[in-house]
């Protein structure tokens, strides 16, 4: 039967604050939990964070005493929720190894969301990007390996490959490189909208990860190979952030938060095998829902826009899903490993003329080594060969394909 | 009924330019226009991006209606809102059915159209997003100056069609647009009329009253009066 959150009451804003017990939640066991129930407690801790930040910037454009008090409360949940959601990782769960699940997140969302995306420009963005999360799992993991002697496979539990992917050290572009056109707000189906949404959510929240954790480490390398993704994820998130359409108002896209944070609650309940998180997921998707009423009733009232013209009937039938995309992601790497971009068009790297921007910033940033290389430089000196867990075969890639030991 | 929002689900049509994307199923070309509308002797996807534009133009009106209807604090003021939000809500679906019946998409949104929609978007944002910083009086007059503003943009907008079609040939197209135009035009008059005639009344009320002189008047109060303004 359609789910239309419109139609459902949720829970009032108003009865949904909780106390410090409510919000320190117990954490799952590492040892013992799913890798993708892991992903998906990243993936809504970034959702939240998004949905808060995206709440203080409009606090900032606007004096209407209810709006701003509206987005408070809101905000104010939003906040719990984060707190109640991102507790549940546990303290003994390394940085590092928090890192590896948020490049699984990377990975498997972006595969799910590119297989299940109907426009065809949106989909090519987020291959692109894929493949090269794709290869910051690699470079991670040999760092975990390195440094902590840490097996990653085993927080992915071999749902996802690890193996190269389009090298790090080749990802720095020119940052006009990393503007994309953007979907039309009228044509665009509300499912694309909701993934461009979900992406930068989870690329956002990636970015900020690194760009705090960068300093946890004191072995050089992994404070360079941080400093260097943190350095992509930004230009992740200006890459995704820019296939959204800017026409739509600051009401019209609170709306499109609340939404998206329904389906997204509504996706994580669907797939959950965990009873206790999925009680998390059943309520948070209970409060989106009064608090995407809170958002319609303020675009209804101040844009005179019935909240009904702007979303679906319904939610889509398919939640999102977290399950390996393996065959995706080789089939991907193989065809567009030489992917460049040149302004907003994707090129191959053999047609960018030689004074392309590009290769000056390849040449200033790489000056004097490049962390993500070196990090598997010093795993092939330390262990023979480099980390990788290639569950269905060699790289696709002949060059990417492992060194024999010497 | 008309559609105030065009979307995928209605049929939603754009031009794809080099920084705005669409699915194969929702572009059109220029091509495609000029295929599609009958030829009047006029730079033809011109005349249906001009339309597109014209009723998003509407379709934010309507929208600025509904919004100030519920939001003024003066019974004269949101009866004649409520009107004119029907009469704008009318318009929208002469414009649709105008260019539906030239064989066109009235879920159709040209380049034109997403300025006049950014137009109005930011229109409507002036009767409510600076509130704190506005007394009620001051209130009202934003929410009239976003109805005067949108009205003139729009009685312009039949005025200029009203000539396009003078300059069309005889024969059925012209004659529908001929229609429409006949149909819309003297209520335009009036909005525009009205909105211009309102905020000289409300100028003038405020330029004569002591209220504003009275910086600690509550807003209470203050809205009491406004809701006896206009009163005969």
């Amino acid at each position: 039967m359609p789910f239309n959150p419109l139609d459902e009451q949720g829970i009032p804003v108003e009865d949904q604050l909780r106390n410090w017990s409510e919000l320190n939640v117990e954490p799952y066991d590492k040892r013992e939990v799913h890798p993708y129930t892991r992903t998906r407690v990243i993936l809504m801790n970034g959702i939240e964070v998004e949905s808060v930040m995206f709440s203080h910037q409009f606090a900032r454009h606007t004096d209407n005493l209810e709006i701003k008090q509206k987005l408070a409360l809101n905000r104010r949940i939003d906040q719990q929720q984060q707190k109640a959601v991102n507790g549940l990782n546990p303290g003994d769960q390394t940085p590092l190894e928090t890192t590896i699940g948020y490049e699984q997140v990377a990975v498997d969302l972006t595969s799910w969301l590119a297989r299940h995306e109907p426009d065809p420009m949106l989909k090519q963005a987020l291959d692109f990007a894929l493949l090269e999360d794709f290869d910051h799992l690699y470079r991670y993991a040999n760092l975990y390996d390195l440094i902590d002697g840490g097996d990653a496979a085993t927080l992915t539990g071999d749902l996802t490959e690890i193996t190269p992917g389009r090298p790090t050290i080749v990802e720095h572009r020119h940052p006009y490189d990393d503007v994309r056109g953007h979907f039309e707000t009228h044509t665009v189906d509300p499912l694309s909208r909701m993934h461009v949404m979900t992406i930068i959510a989870g690329e956002q929240q990636t970015m900020n990860f690194y760009m705090n954790h960068g300093s946890d480490w004191v072995e050089p390398v992994a404070r360079g190979l941080y400093a260097e993704i943190a350095m992509i994820e930004e230009q992740h998130v200006t890459h995704y952030e820019s296939l959204l359409d800017p026409l739509d108002s600051w009401l019209k896209s609170l709306v499109f938060h609340e939404y998206n944070e329904v389906y997204l609650y509504w996706s994580m309940l669907q797939n959950e095998q965990d009873r206790r998180i999925a009680q998390i997921w059943e309520l948070h998707c209970n409060m989106e829902i009064g608090q995407l009423q809170v958002a319609c009733d303020l675009l209804r009232r101040y844009e005179g826009v019935e909240p009904a013209e702007i979303l679906p009937p319904a939610l889509p039938d398919t939640p999102v899903t977290f399950e390996p995309n393996k065959q995706y992601v080789r089939d991907v790497l193989a065809s567009q490993y030489h992917l460049r971009t040149d302004g907003i068009q994707y090129v191959a790297l053999d047609q960018l003329p030689g004074d392309h921007r590009y290769f000056k910033v390849q040449e200033t940033v790489n000056a004097g080594g490049t962390p993500s290389e070196m990090v598997i430089d010093e795993e092939r000196r330390e262990r023979s060969v480099d980390y990788r867990d290639e569950t269905d075969g060699a790289n696709p890639i002949p060059e990417l394909q492992q060194l024999k030991a010497s | 009924m008309a559609i105030l929002t065009p979307t995928k689900d209605t049929g939603a049509s754009t031009k794809t330019l080099p920084t705005v994307y669409a699915e194969p199923g929702q572009q059109v070309t220029d091509d495609q226009l000029r295929q599609t509308l009958p030829d009047i002797g006029m730079n033809t996807p011109f005349i249906a991006d001009y339309l597109s534009a014209m009723l998003t133009h509407e379709r934010c009106g309507r929208h600025l209606y509904r919004a100030v209807e519920g939001r003024t604090n003066n019974p004269t003021l949101r009866e004649k809102y409520g009107s004119f939000g029907e009469q704008t809500e009318r318009h929208v679906t002469v414009l649709e059915e105008l260019i539906a019946g030239l064989g066109g998409n009235p879920d159709y949104v040209s380049p034109s159209a997403r300025a006049v929609e950014a137009v109005g978007t930011k229109l409507v944002e002036t009767t409510f997003m600076l509130d704190g910083s506005l007394d009620p009086m001051t209130a009202e007059m934003a929410m009239l100056d976003a109805v005067f503003l949108a009205e003139s943009a729009d009685h312009a907008n039949w005025k200029i069609l009203a000539e396009l079609v003078d300059g069309m040939p005889e024969g059925a197209t012209r004659d529908a647009f001929g229609r429409a135009v006949e149909e819309v035009e003297a209520q335009e008059d009036e909005h525009v009329g009205w909105a211009s005639d309102m905020k000289l009344r409300m100028v003038k009320l405020q330029a004569a009253s002591t209220t504003m002189a009275q910086a600690g008047a509550k807003v209470e109060e203050i809205v009491v009066r406004i809701k006896e303004w206009f009163r005969e």
